[in-house]
């Protein structure tokens, strides 16, 4: 059970990074379009190679249009698509320090509670992203360079924090299983790592 | 005694134009008429969280109760109030704030706007170009990065050939200073708070109609509003309405004297378009009307009647 | 209970939700959420925020920032940077006494400068140094303490997601801030150094020697290094010189460091899946607590606490310095125990409103004029006799260079630009010392990450020497922030 969850999470976080990378990619190849574009207005370009310089401008050699508006569409997207992995993972900060103390049967129960106020939390999250994107549905309000609708980036908010719900959901079960039954479940697996 | 708490809530900082010339002059108009029963609580600068295109929002769903924003800010909601943002469109704020309102009752009150109370609709002054190198005719926009404040401004400054790049007001300075964008469209008014007259030398303004506007509104919760007693809700009506989108847009405009007064004194460059010669500027930015009117069609909105109309109420205006 | 006493007892509440193990953006948030609910009567309007709230502040243009900087701080690993880095800076000072944790701290500094996060630095090059410093009979506590500390120098040193936090929260330009940052982060290494030579002095026994390295091997391995220093000056470099916005030189760091791994063969498909995870496990861990912080903070503009607070300090009359330093005091006490990032999105609303009234007298307003006056003196050549005489009599007497005098030499240095030139330094000063204090936090016993990182990674060595260990850089720390405060012209040397 554990195990898929995790899988789950990490197919999340890898699909996220791919979204990243393109973002990179979006952003790297506008700057460089925009540097020729520099390059082909200046008096070099345009009396070495005037036909060309104009042929590629005229092809749309440039900064990549509205590359503002995607990378803010696709980084929500990923930063949603991040937080099941952190959820699964026990990634989040906390300060341990005061709660050192503790039996380990009141850690649990401690725990137990935590999990299930991030589980209510990130299923409100999510309900409410979902009823924003349905308000932006309805407004039709768009981006103002590309004009795509605004709820297209929201409609992939809202699948990684869907998502994001779900876990936190078998999170806050898991720990109440440990609480009630002692038993280990939730294995912090990546935490060497970091 | 204070009965009723009003959070205002909007994107520029408190000590900008706005702000202070108008919205703190209508709180405190609202504030004294209702003898103290009425507070308003100002939050500049985004100070109850969000991002300035989710102003609209913060009043449908009364996370502020009165908000102060651009329309442009969410491009394709309020399609109606573009008419007064098409190029070469507006002359007089004024007469265009008048319009504003008279046509928000008759077309957009119940329509696009139904959702809010509206307090005020008004334009700013005169959009003009500020650049790094003189700009005489579209010719010399080829190639410039130009930073666009809507939609149909990005339209215009892709026909006459600049590149268009979209960022917020507040990092305009910073973008031209370091060269990152040649020039940025925005009224006088707005270029004392970011400086624009130290950073670039010249300013491109036209005689007659502008270059393009911006169309504001100032709207209220509609749950809020319907909760007052009449005797206050009064109050809000007197203080808002046709009148005070006339002395808003007026007053916005009246702003641009000053700062453009700035750029005089520092010896900067400031070029002219007259009448006739603006006849080559409006010819390139024609298609924009077309496609525009082409657009409302498809919205099932008659949008050649509505030009026609915020032509007719303007030049009837007579403040 | 008004509004002002809910903004009021809120912090005892987080403080205990936190000190209850809540993770600290769960805390916040919460917080915020329930303050909302209580101040509006209705928990309505606080649900309603969280239609667009959640995507807006995950969407912030500038805030892409820190997946990007964690991406390429992970890629630089891959591409063998932080072992080239250690193995260069070892051929150079390993053989001194204490040289291999000096090489350490060094190539923790290089790392610093491609990677935005301690916590990376410091696990990366915990990885790479510490096998190395075990073998050449450093100490266990000295050999953790020693990159504990340096992991710091990843913040420290730009990039850096702190100031791209702090630079978002007090609306200032990152580019400014990183290189404000410069100086100190340098200062830090150096500091630390310093540190190593008396502990080695006063525990000779504690570190072991190395041979002396050849020196066509050492420029060898000084040559090895390039791929960093190209990637420093292209990111930090192109974000100052304005070829590109912060976000932008992340973009091109991350896919430069990206390419160089995949260059040397340590980028393939199982690499690229670990980036990936262990990217989205800081930076989700780090945007949730944005976002706990925008709806707590969102609360507390609200209650008006922070307009209240900053109102009071100025009607107590305080010095500025005295505030300043109890502000520096406090994250310094609450770093023992809160991670640092926490503690900017906490307290940055509360303290810089504060702080940028307070006149530090960071900026002289004749002095400026006297500067606009002789550059304008040397190169006007119409200027009246008369103007002129009495212009450098003004210049002479330290005095006003009144209106006229500039409209005659065509210059224009108001007041109100002072103002502003002042409120910016003293935003970018507060912000690096700012930076500097939680990051001390982070090598603070008993709570500090990088200890903690460290310490797991060697398993001989007990957390009670590595705590002691480290009051050496700590001191070290401390001596910097005194000498930072008394002279802010060493952060703001490079901005003029
Ligand atoms: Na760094
Ligand atoms: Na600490």
């Amino acid at each position: 059970m554990h195990r898929l969850f995790l899988t789950l999470s990490r197919v999340m976080a890898i699909l996220g990074g791919f979204v990243l990378s393109i973002l990179i990619l979006i952003v790297c190849l506008s700057i460089i379009g925009r540097s020729a574009n520099s390059f082909l207005h200046t008096d070099v370009a345009q009396s070495l190679f005037p036909g060309l310089a104009q042929w590629l401008i005229d092809a749309g050699v440039g900064a990549i249009r509205g590359d503002f508006e995607l990378v803010e569409a696709g980084m929500a997207f990923s930063i949603f698509a991040f937080l099941p992995l952190t959820q699964v993972t026990v990634g989040h900060a906390t300060v341990d320090i005061f709660t050192s103390w503790m039996p380990e049967r009141a850690l649990r129960i401690l725990r137990a509670l935590i999990e299930v106020l991030f589980a209510v939390v990130l299923i409100v999250i999510a309900v409410q992203l979902f009823s924003g994107m349905q308000s932006k549905i309805r407004s039709g309000q768009t981006t103002l360079l590309l004009q795509f609708p605004v709820w297209w980036a929201y409609a992939g908010s809202v699948l990684g924090a869907g998502v994001a719900a779900v876990v936190a959901v078998y999170m806050a079960l898991a720990r109440v299983a440990e609480a009630t039954t002692g038993r280990s479940i939730v294995t912090d697996e990546l935490g060497a790592e970091h | 005694a204070q009965e009723v708490t009003l959070r205002l809530h909007q994107f520029l900082p408190a000590q900008a134009n706005v702000p202070q010339l108008v919205l703190d002059v209508w709180a405190d108009n609202v504030e004294e008429a209702s003898g103290g029963r009425i507070e308003v609580e100002r939050y500049a600068a985004m100070a109850l969280g969000g991002t300035p295109p989710e102003l609209m929002d913060q009043a449908i769903d009364g996370i502020a109760d009165v908000v102060w924003t651009v329309v442009g800010y969410t491009p394709g909601r309020f399609p109606t109030t573009e008419v007064f943002e098409l190029p070469f469109m507006v002359e007089d704020a004024r007469a265009a704030s008048s319009a504003y309102w008279q046509m928000f009752e008759t077309h957009m009150k119940d329509g696009e706007f139904a959702d809010v109370h509206m307090l005020g609709t008004w334009v700013h002054g005169p959009g003009l170009f500020h650049t790094d190198t003189p700009v005489e005719s579209p010719a010399d926009l080829e190639g410039m990065k130009i930073r666009g404040g809507s939609r149909l401004v990005n339209q215009l400054l892709e026909l006459l050939g600049a590149e268009p790049v979209g960022m917020p007001v507040p990092a305009v300075s910073e973008a031209l200073s370091k060269g990152v964008i040649n020039g940025t469209t925005i009224p006088w008014e707005v270029t004392t708070s970011l400086r624009v007259s130290e950073l670039v030398d010249n300013h491109t303004e036209f005689e007659g109609p502008a270059l393009y506007n911006l169309t504001f509104v100032l709207a209220m919760n509609k749950d809020t509003y319907e909760g007052l007693p009449d005797d206050l809700k009064q109050v809000i009506d007197d203080n808002s309405g046709l009148e005070f989108s006339i002395f808003a847009g007026g007053t916005q405009a009246d702003a641009d004297g000053p700062a453009r007064q700035i750029a005089v004194d520092n010896g900067n460059n400031i070029i002219t378009i007259s009448e006739e010669d603006a006849d080559e500027w409006r010819a390139i930015a024609e298609p924009i009307y077309e496609s525009w009117i082409a657009d409302m069609d498809a919205r099932g909105i008659d949008g050649q009647a509505l030009i026609d109309e915020a032509r007719a109420l303007m030049d009837a205006y007579d403040g | 209970m008004s509004n002002l006493e809910i903004g009021i007892y809120s912090f005892p509440a987080l403080l205990i939700l936190i000190f209850l193990r809540v993770p600290i953006g769960l805390a916040m948030f919460t917080t915020g959420f329930v303050g909302l609910w209580l101040v509006q009567g209705t928990a309505d309007i606080a649900l309603a925020r969280l239609k667009s709230e959640t995507y807006t502040t995950f969407s912030n243009y500038s805030l892409s920032i820190v997946p990007m900087f964690l991406l390429m701080g992970h890629f630089a690993t891959l591409g063998g940077m932080s072992q080239a880095l250690f193995k260069a800076a070892e051929g150079w000072l390993g053989h001194r006494k204490g040289g291999v944790a000096m090489a350490a701290v060094g190539a923790c500094g290089g790392f610093g400068a491609i990677c935005g996060s301690s916590l990376a630095t410091a696990a990366t090059m915990g990885r790479v140094a510490l096998p190395e410093l075990r073998q050449y009979g450093y100490a266990g506590g000295f050999s953790t303490a020693t990159l504990a500390a340096g992991g710091t120098l990843g913040i420290l040193i730009p990039p850096s997601v702190v100031l791209v936090i702090y630079a978002i929260l007090a609306e200032q330009n990152i580019a400014k801030l990183f290189l404000a940052a410069i100086i100190p982060g340098i200062m830090a290494a150096i500091g630390y150094m310093i540190a190593i030579s008396i502990y080695v002095r006063i525990y000779p026994e504690r570190a072991g020697v190395r041979d002396r390295v050849p020196y066509a091997e050492r420029f060898r391995a000084l040559g090895a290094v390039w791929p960093v220093l190209l990637v420093f000056v292209a990111v930090v470099g192109g974000i100052y010189g304005g070829i590109f916005t912060p976000t932008e030189g992340a973009a091109v760091g991350a896919l430069g460091t990206g390419l160089i791994a995949w260059a040397n063969g340590g980028l393939n498909r199982s690499t690229l899946f670990e980036s990936f995870t262990v990217t989205a496990r800081s930076t989700a861990m780090i945007f949730f607590i944005v976002l706990g912080a925008a709806f707590y903070n969102g609360f507390l503009a609200l209650t008006q606490v922070p307009q209240e607070m900053s109102a009071w300090v100025v009607d107590q009359g305080f010095s500025p310095w005295t505030v300043l330093i109890i502000i520096l005091c406090f994250y310094l006490i609450f770093g023992c125990v809160m991670d640092s990032l926490s503690m900017i999105l906490l307290t940055v609303p509360i303290f810089f409103p504060v702080i940028s009234i307070l006149d530090f007298g960071l900026v002289d307003l004749i002095a400026m004029q006297h500067e606009a006056a002789r550059e304008a003196l040397a190169t006007v050549t119409d200027l009246a006799p008369e103007m002129r005489a009495q212009i450098e009599a003004a210049i002479a007497a330290g005095a006003e260079i009144t209106r006229d005098m500039q409209r005659a030499l065509d210059i224009r240095v108001t007041s109100g630009m002072a103002n502003a030139l002042a409120e910016e330094r003293t935003a970018i000063w507060f912000g690096i010392l700012v930076l500097i204090v939680v990051e001390v936090g982070l090598i603070t016993p008993p709570v500090g990450m990088n200890l903690f990182i460290i310490n797991a990674l060697d398993r001989t060595t007990s957390m009670l020497e590595t705590y002691k260990a480290v009051l050496f850089f700590v001191a070290s720390d401390l001596i910097r922030v005194a000498i930072l405060v008394a002279f802010p012209a060493i952060t703001l040397f490079l901005l003029v």
